[in-house]
């Protein structure tokens, strides 16, 4: 039993509760009051990785990455895999670093003993990786109480009209999460996941990073050891084009030719990507193609003015995206996102698929991409009954949106109170049935 | 020695100055595929299109690759966590923070669980899973589930954990095929309350279809330009555009993933 005085310091504080979107990339983070009204302001986007320079030995654990002037041969140690917690010696570390010591962000650092975690997850989570985590939250960080669910599934908690205050969830919502590890599809009922409807595709916006890099090492210089730039470039340089037709005309704009047929790329698509040196520049930029440099590169055209590295960028621009609608150019044997999606919601009565076509919203890093929702959209119409409504918009922001959505869900009272376990109910009762209750298998 | 081969593909464009040389040393008939291998199911082009079929080395080549492009960690990188973070609390706590495995571990042993103990099932969800497999397999020949250490054909706790929804197993065909209808039957409570209640699927069985047959068929691109790829390279099977980027991939790529 707890002194009288703590108790009623505890009853004067309403207890906050972290939300936190654990992704592979980035940590979004915020503390959300109950009954408060939060927005993407009160989210934080943190590297989720401790990097170290193969140059100066230097180490970056999370947001200290902000403040690195030289990210070339920068290497990695991320904690999620594939969207899931592995490496919980790393995965602490952050947390500690970001959420829970001084060094944590202003408004960001909290005690777990008067905090509560909602805790985003992936779907399709190995339930021993679920259990690890659930032991670490209690045991490890010792939350005063806890929540643990696949993340998007909150994105329902947003208001369909936006000045409304109403808590129930939205009706229907299909989420197509396109991010780091992979990108997933996930139906949505009144708040409730549809688990046998959830598909996944391989490609992610790790996979697209890395074919990039595959690409201009192949083509041009080495860059297999920057990751960083190359993530860089992929943001700067990227679009998906509008359709097939346009995908085939633009890959011939942008072929050199062969031999006795040599052809001069059009310079209205292709750029040079200036990189950075790291000692003048942090960051590079993308300039409209200049075929003098590339001949200066190759030592025919003498050098002038100060000394620069251009990365010609032709196809890669549209190519590496492609791979989200058409995964067997490189060979991986999945439909492309918009016949996944039918694919999904196959799964569901017609009268639920009608109604999920006109309430698609898509989050996640990828779809930043120019023009990834138009593609996906008329792909998709091609696909849908004529007669269907078909609606498919992009979150506001939507690397924070699903952050948002669960941030809305924790600031009502009413709703967190049938989600959270308290750490009394866990010591009692253990992980498994944790785990169970969690999984909706026990109320 | 011909090295080069012309495929078929609408966007062939006539060569002047050059000349194909037609490959016959390749049967795609004889090239065996075992369906039980996931690696080489996933290389594996959709359908029965002949110009596409790989060697089971191309098969292995892909899978190679495409598991380089997903990887999360380099593991030839170690590098320590800076700093002193609190020590582990409980002796599980402890157990559980000094894990180096690697999330495909965690998926082996999801995959090798659901191997030994499948989900018990409702009778009418067995007869739906078998329907859905005989479809499956029509259509692609390789069970979309099978995984790469699931020695038979088929494993059960895969394809399950979806299909206590598929108590109507034909609706789904039959509402795909009548489009013209315009309004879909009102939605059943029972049917509803079996689709929220029902768990989540393993992480393979997550994973989407591959392709259907009868759709595109594969584009191929240059190995090296990332132009059409018209020409097989006979030694590794990527495909170049001419004979200019045949010596780039020859000089870089060719045999790399083999
Ligand atoms: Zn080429
Ligand atoms: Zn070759």
């Amino acid at each position: 039993m707890p002194p009288k005085i703590s108790k009623k310091a505890t009853a004067a504080a309403p207890v906050k509760t972290l939300v936190l979107d654990n992704g592979a990339y980035t940590l979004k983070a915020g503390l959300v009051a109950p009954s408060g009204t939060p927005s993407y302001d009160d989210c934080r986007v943190l590297p989720n990785c401790i990097a170290r320079s193969v140059r100066d030995k230097c180490m970056y654990t999370s947001s200290e990455l902000y403040q690195c002037k030289d990210f070339g041969e920068l290497a990695f140690r991320r904690p999620v895999e594939k969207g899931f917690i592995v490496n919980w010696e790393a995965e602490k570390a952050i947390w500690e670093h970001e959420l829970l010591s001084e060094t944590a962000g202003e408004g960001l650092r909290c005690d777990p003993k008067d905090t509560n975690l909602l805790l985003m997850e992936k779907p399709n989570c190995p339930k021993e990786l679920q259990k690890n985590c659930d032991e670490i939250v209690f045991e490890q960080f010792e939350f005063s109480a806890y929540y643990r669910c696949v993340g998007p599934t909150l994105n329902a908690y947003h208001p369909s009209i936006p000045s409304s205050l109403s808590s129930l969830p939205r009706e229907c919502l299909l989420i197509i999460d396109t991010s780091y590890s992979d990108t997933t599809i996930l139906p949505i009922y009144s708040g409730q996941l549809i688990q046998s409807a959830v598909r996944r595709l391989t490609v992610g916006g790790k996979l697209l990073t890395n074919y990039l890099k595959e690409l201009a090492s192949l083509r041009h210089y080495n860059m297999m050891e920057e990751t960083y730039l190359l993530n860089e470039i992929k943001e700067a340089v990227s679009f998906v084009a509008p359709s097939t037709q346009q995908f085939s005309k633009d890959l011939e704009r942008t072929w050199k030719g062969r031999l006795g047929d040599k052809r001069t790329v059009d310079s209205s698509i292709v750029l040079d990507y200036v990189l950075p040196d790291y000692e003048g520049a942090i960051h590079g930029y993308a300039r409209p193609h200049d075929p003098l440099q590339s001949r200066v590169r190759r030592g025919i055209q003498p050098l002038q003015g100060p000394r620069e590295d251009v990365l010609p960028l032709g196809n890669e621009r549209f190519a590496v995206p492609e791979l989200i609608f058409r995964p067997t150019d490189i060979g991986i044997q999945e439909k492309g996102l918009p016949d996944a999606i039918m694919d999904s919601l196959s799964v569901l009565p017609e009268a639920l698929k009608l109604t999920m076509l006109s309430n698609i919203v898509v989050v996640g890093g990828n779809s930043l991409i120019v023009g990834f929702v138009e593609r996906l959209e008329s792909e998709l119409r091609s696909l849908v009954p004529t007669e269907y409504l078909l609606n498919v918009s992009r979150a506001d922001d939507p690397i924070k949106h699903s952050w948002l959505g669960a941030a809305r869900f924790a600031s009502q009272p009413d709703l967190m109170k049938q989600v959270l376990v308290q750490k009394a109910e866990y010591d009692e009762r253990g992980s498994t049935w944790l785990a169970k209750r969690f999984s909706g298998g026990d109320k | 020695m011909p090295h080069v081969e012309v495929l078929p593909n609408s966007a062939s464009v006539s060569a002047p100055g050059w000349t194909y040389v037609v490959d016959n040393g390749y049967d795609p008939s004889k090239v065996a595929i075992n369906p039980k291998d996931r690696k080489r199911a996933a290389a594996r082009p959709g359908g029965a299109r002949g110009e596409n079929e790989l060697s089971a080395r191309q098969q292995t080549a892909i899978a190679r690759r495409i598991a380089e492009l997903e990887r999360d960690n380099d593991p030839k990188q170690s590098i320590p966590v800076p700093g002193k973070g609190s020590v582990p609390k409980t002796q599980n706590a402890r157990r559980i923070i000094q894990y180096q495995r690697q999330i495909k571990h965690w998926l082996d042993d999801e995959i090798a669980q659901l191997q030994q103990a499948p989900p018990p099932l409702p009778r009418s969800a067995i007869r739906a899973a078998n329907q859905q497999l005989r479809k499956a397999s029509t259509l692609t020949g390789v069970p979309p589930m099978s995984s790469e250490v699931t020695p038979g054909p088929l494993s059960s706790g895969l394809a399950t954990p979806a299909l206590p929804l598929r108590a109507e197993p034909t609706s789904e065909i039959d509402s795909l095929l009548s489009i013209e209808r315009s309004m879909p039957p009102p939605l059943k409570s029972a049917e509803l309350a079996s689709l929220l209640s029902a768990p989540p699927l393993s992480y393979v069985a997550s994973h989407v279809a591959p392709p259907a047959v009868g759709g595109p068929p594969q584009r191929q691109f240059c190995d090296n330009c990332g132009y059409w790829g018209k020409i097989k390279c006979l030694k590794c099977g990527a495909r170049i555009c001419g004979l200019e980027c045949k010596d780039a991939h020859e000089a870089t790529r060719c045999l790399k993933w083999a």
